[in-house]
């Protein structure tokens, strides 16, 4: 009798796991469908891209100031006597564009983005909003899902830009010029050396689009399936926040096993 | 006219919907009436796509709306008007922006030509000019209602459909609301000169259907048990529709 519940149990959350799958990637598939619409949902598209940029851009700049000056401090403190300071300075140059701002912010606006998404999504659902753009022959992905898609990979590239810089800016206002502890021009000499573009490219274009995509992807998965009232949108908010963390932190992984 | 036939849903193996038939003639306003948990709503809501049933047909002069895809369905979708039970409107555009939407994805009107629409549907609901700029959380239930009637009207549908149009207003508002239904009627037939007009009200309030009916449909438990003009209604009928209901207005 245990052994049969057992194995219904995995046997339903097996046969939901690929239902989500499958449900997420008709999302996708549908948002693509609306992309000619485009013009038409430009409205939507501008004000999501707006969104995006306005919540996330004080808390990208105050976690990237102090994530660079992390990476600094841990570049700084790990790092003998013996090592030239242009290559310390070049180690950190790189895992904090290449890898520790992007995963970090990612992580974290899944937390904001894809939680007020899935929140915002979730209590249109239940309170028939979403119904109503049917009725108003709207298709609720062109209108809703398509615009999120589309900002969260246009924007996180533009907000992890921005991070980056604040981050460089600030180990370089604390490594040059607060405290001496190199010269600028041994600091742009450092960031320099060894500089690959598709480097740049990767850890500021390509990996932030897949993080933005997946964010928006997920909170909006989770946001249109909310049922059940304010339960549900607590659950759809933080079933998106859980999800799109796993999903960042595995593409990362697996991102850099592919393309570096 | 509206043609349904057999139509049935089930969810989880329980029968919602079974095997209704029923025509919805041009121009009348058919009240369905019966207490909660009949399927009224799924109803209404199968009626204009939002639930798919699972068997059955529904036509909309003669053409099967759900053997359409969806893309074609919108032809006859933007005829279609619907008042939601708790309004929907949508609660991160204000009034004015909740008005407009439709015209302004669906129409070529210019922004001049559509505020002159949304200040006549504003005027059309009895509401003024100073409840543009509001929210939807900032207006009152009946304010609420009279928005969502105005979304409705804006569009200038054939056939409109209302789920519950009264609950939780007060009488006030409830007199309001049927003001507003003779109107919408009027205002198509007379006015705009267009010859659909058909409303399609599902409720339990028995006040409503007395006060705007063309002709009555009593559901209980997912099938039609009585379909004719409200003078041929029996209390005794009425009296079985409610038998585990509240029957006080009666």
């Amino acid at each position: 009798m245990q052994t049969k519940i057992i194995f219904e149990n995995v046997g339903g959350r097996t046969i939901d796991f690929f239902t989500a799958i499958y449900e997420a990637w008709q999302l996708v598939i549908d948002s693509i469908k609306a992309l000619p619409h485009i013009w038409f949902y430009r409205r939507q598209v501008t004000e999501q891209i707006y969104v995006f940029l306005v919540k996330t851009l004080p808390i990208a700049a105050v976690i990237s100031i102090f994530v660079g000056l992390g990476a600094m401090i841990q570049g700084t403190y790990q790092s003998s006597a013996l090592i030239p300071r242009t290559y310390v300075i070049n180690v950190i140059f790189k895992s904090t564009i290449i890898e520790l701002c992007p995963i970090i912010l990612s992580l974290i606006l899944a937390g904001k983005l894809g939680a007020s998404l899935a929140a915002e999504l979730g209590s249109m659902k239940i309170s028939e909003q979403v119904e109503a753009l049917e009725t108003m022959s709207l298709d609720p992905v062109g209108f809703l899902i398509m615009p999120r898609i589309l900002a969260g990979m246009i924007m996180l590239p533009i907000i992890i830009i921005f991070a980056n810089f604040l981050a460089m800016f600030s180990v370089f206002f604390i490594a040059s010029i607060a405290t001496d502890w190199i010269s600028p021009k041994e600091f742009l000499s450092g960031m320099q050396m060894n500089y690959r573009a598709f480097e740049f490219y990767f850890g500021n274009l390509i990996k932030p689009a897949v993080n933005g995509f997946f964010i928006a992807l997920v909170g909006s998965y989770f946001g249109m399936r909310t049922h059940g009232g304010a339960l549900g949108v607590g659950r759809a908010a933080t079933n998106a926040v859980v999800v799109s963390a796993i999903l960042i932190v595995f593409f990362d992984y697996y991102l850099a096993r592919l393309l570096l | 006219m509206i043609e349904v036939r057999e139509l049935s849903k089930n969810y989880n193996g329980m029968p919602v919907l079974n095997g209704i038939d029923l025509d919805i003639n041009d121009n009348e306003t058919l009240v369905i009436l019966g207490p909660s948990g009949q399927g009224k709503t799924v109803f209404i809501k199968s009626l204009v796509r939002l639930i798919e049933p699972d068997s059955g047909t529904i036509r909309y002069d003669g053409i099967d709306v759900l053997t359409l895809p969806k893309r074609k369905f919108i032809a006859i979708q933007k005829k279609i008007a619907f008042v939601f039970q708790d309004n929907a409107l949508f609660d991160f555009l204000n009034v004015k922006e909740n008005l407009s939407l439709y015209l302004r994805m669906h129409s070529k009107l210019s922004e001049k030509e559509i505020f002159k629409e949304v200040l006549r549907a504003i005027e059309f609901v009895r509401m003024n000019e100073e409840v543009l700029d509001k929210y939807p959380e900032e207006l009152s239930g009946g304010m609420m209602k009279r928005i969502a009637i105005a979304r409705a009207i804006i569009q200038q549908p054939c056939y409109m459909f209302y789920d519950e149009p009264t609950t939780g207003l007060d009488e006030a508002n409830v007199e309001m609301v049927v003001e507003l239904i003779h109107k919408f009627k009027k205002r198509v037939c007379k006015f705009e000169k267009r010859v659909c007009a058909t409303v399609v009200i599902v409720t339990h309030d028995i006040h409503l259907m007395h006060a705007v009916s063309d002709r009555v449909v009593l559901l209980k438990e997912g099938k039609i048990v009585f379909v004719g003009k409200k003078e041929e209604i029996s209390e005794e009928s009425l009296h079985r529709l409610y038998d585990t209901g509240v029957r006080d207005d009666l």
